[in-house]
């Protein structure tokens, strides 16, 4: 697989995540550390985005 | 007495920030250049600052504390549309930065002028620019007004609050520009991380014991709250799905974007500001855990004065030094915000209107001109605010509609075959009509079909971009190819 296409790849985990994720994450329970299951689902993919994003920017550069 | 110490405290910081701001731009020549984009020499740390100091505004502050008191879960969408910025701007910054770098551009409308060889082109992106600038412009006036009331304890009339941050915003945009704007960013971000980590842990805890405590009270009182409600609801999951990929995609659009990839020293430290920025999202989570303690402990602000949700807490129940700190933080992320966008609807009207059609042609003319200019969009901002008092987050919603209308044009404008300048621009002016019919409905139909869409939650501002992208996309195809071929020629 080239840079390129991992990189894109790594990109659009995160963004369908935290658009058509949402729609199926959208339930009050089981709630995390308090936070409704949507909310966390959100949050945790916020947190990962720079990891993924992270793993975009080494396969690029090498 | 109240009123002396809080006030005074504001007064104190946004000195002491001006200072800092114009201690950063000491030595440095104030030629066009260095005003709008620093010179082109803005390394990592400063860009982050100047992007995360462009990013975090009275919008984080109030804004989503408000929504989140105001209308509860739709207010996530704010969390999920930077992050996707972000990982939009890791793939179309450094081509953007590259490009503007070989070419010498200085404003966001200087790349469609010079990317589809159309003068015209550039004059009507930075007259869109301007215009999406002044709902923006006025959320930071707005914000500045209610940290004013608040901290004058009553003492200050809402006019006179807004009168106050008017002068202030004006004073500051002048003396500093945008290194000195990036340079206040730092004492600007501390406060606001410090005032965020009081309103949304610290409050939480003493009303309830903990932030989670918060979360099961609003859910006792309104049960539905804290998840986002079905698809045939006007903020439901279909309008916070599709607000979130259209201010997602518009978010590098706004000219003062576009100056930042500018100003960056290159491509790989733009690439590395995609990577990390997300994390500063995280705070947002806390401005939610502050409205919804607010929407406990003091139920019944309806509309617009959802914004003061917290502030209102802490003025009731906190000394007045508290108060102080935390409406000075909350000052500065209205005050340096607000310099950004001043100078970015300045500098794109007064470069690709006033000076490319040669109204005003030395240097000299062309930075007074820029100062006219960031004294109008302020005047506008301000009737703005007196003609019609919206909510913080509507009001950057209705820019957001707007600005994205330039994401076909960025997007293809990176590549090396583009359409011409005819079908980009009346894509945009396609996008635009749609949104203004939306406001201003003239027939039974328009009335009709707008409120099918805004019944099923569909964001308006994507229908415009979709009609726009359609527009461009058929032009492209029957145009014949001459013009925009010579374009390419020239530039690959």
């Amino acid at each position: 697989m080239t840079g390129r296409s991992t990189a894109i790849i790594c990109a659009i985990v995160p963004v369908l995540a935290l658009t058509l994720g949402v729609v199926f994450a959208n339930h009050l329970e089981p709630r995390i550390l308090g936070l409704p299951f949507v909310l966390a689902w959100i949050v945790i993919w916020v947190l990962l985005t720079p990891a993924f994003m992270w793993v975009a920017y080494r396969s690029q550069r090498a | 007495m109240n009123a002396q110490i809080a006030l005074g405290i504001v007064a104190l910081v946004v000195v002491g920030t001006i200072l800092l701001g114009l201690s950063g731009v000491r030595g440095v020549k104030m030629d066009p250049q260095e005003f709008i984009v620093g010179g082109r020499r803005v390394g990592a740390l400063l860009l982050w600052l100047l992007l995360a100091g462009e990013i975090y505004t009275t919008f984080t502050f109030l804004g989503a504390a408000g929504w989140a008191y105001g209308k509860g879960a739709p207010a996530y969408y704010i969390l999920c549309y930077g992050t996707i910025a972000y990982v939009i701007s890791f793939f179309l910054a450094p081509p953007i930065h590259r490009i503007a770098r070989e070419r010498g551009y200085l404003t966001g409308p200087d790349f469609f002028a010079d990317r589809y060889g159309s003068r015209l082109l550039g004059a009507l992106v930075a007259l869109l620019g301007f215009s999406m600038l002044v709902p923006y412009v006025t959320l930071q006036l707005t914000g500045l007004q209610i940290l004013l009331q608040i901290a004058g304890y009553g003492t200050i009339d809402a006019l006179r609050a807004v009168a106050i941050g008017f002068f202030v915003v004006a004073l500051f945009t002048f003396a500093a520009g945008l290194r000195g704007a990036a340079f206040a960013s730092v004492a600007k971000d501390l406060l606001v991380l410090l005032g965020v980590i009081f309103a949304g842990i610290l409050l939480p805890i003493h009303f309830f014991g903990s932030p989670a405590g918060a979360l099961d009270a609003v859910l006792r009182d309104h049960p539905s709250w804290l998840t986002i409600a079905g698809p045939n609801s006007p903020n439901g999951i279909t309008w916070v799905v599709t607000t979130t990929i259209l201010t997602g995609c518009g978010f590098f659009m706004w000219p003062q974007s576009m100056a930042a990839i500018y100003s960056a020293r290159n491509e790989d430290t733009l690439r590395r500001n995609a990577v990390f920025l997300p994390f500063y999202q995280v705070m947002l989570l806390l401005v939610f855990f502050a409205g919804f303690t607010a929407l406990e402990v003091m139920p019944g602000l309806k509309g617009p004065a959802a914004d003061q949700s917290f502030m209102l807490v802490v003025q009731k129940y906190y000394p007045a030094w508290v108060l102080g700190f935390l409406a000075a933080a909350g000052t500065l992320a209205a005050l340096i915000p607000a310099a950004g966008q001043l100078l970015a609807a300045a500098s794109i009207v007064g470069k690709n209107v006033f000076a490319d059609y040669g109204i005003a042609r030395d240097p000299a003319s062309q930075t007074r001109t820029t100062r006219i200019l960031v004294l109008v969009v302020a005047v506008l901002a301000f009737g703005f605010w007196a003609y019609n008092r919206q909510t913080l987050v509507s009001l950057l919603l209705i820019g957001y509609n707007g600005i994205a209308q330039l994401v076909p044009g960025v997007v293809l404008g990176v590549a090396t075959r583009r359409p011409p300048a005819l079908a980009v621009g009346a894509g945009i002016l396609a996008g635009l009509a749609t949104l203004i019919l939306f406001v201003v409905p003239k027939t039974a139909e328009i009335i009709e079909i707008n409120t099918r869409i805004t019944a099923h939650g569909i964001n308006t501002g994507l229908v415009a971009l979709a009609i726009n992208i359609v527009v461009t996309a058929v032009l492209w195809a029957v145009i014949p190819k001459r013009a925009s071929a010579a374009v390419e020629a020239a530039q690959g």
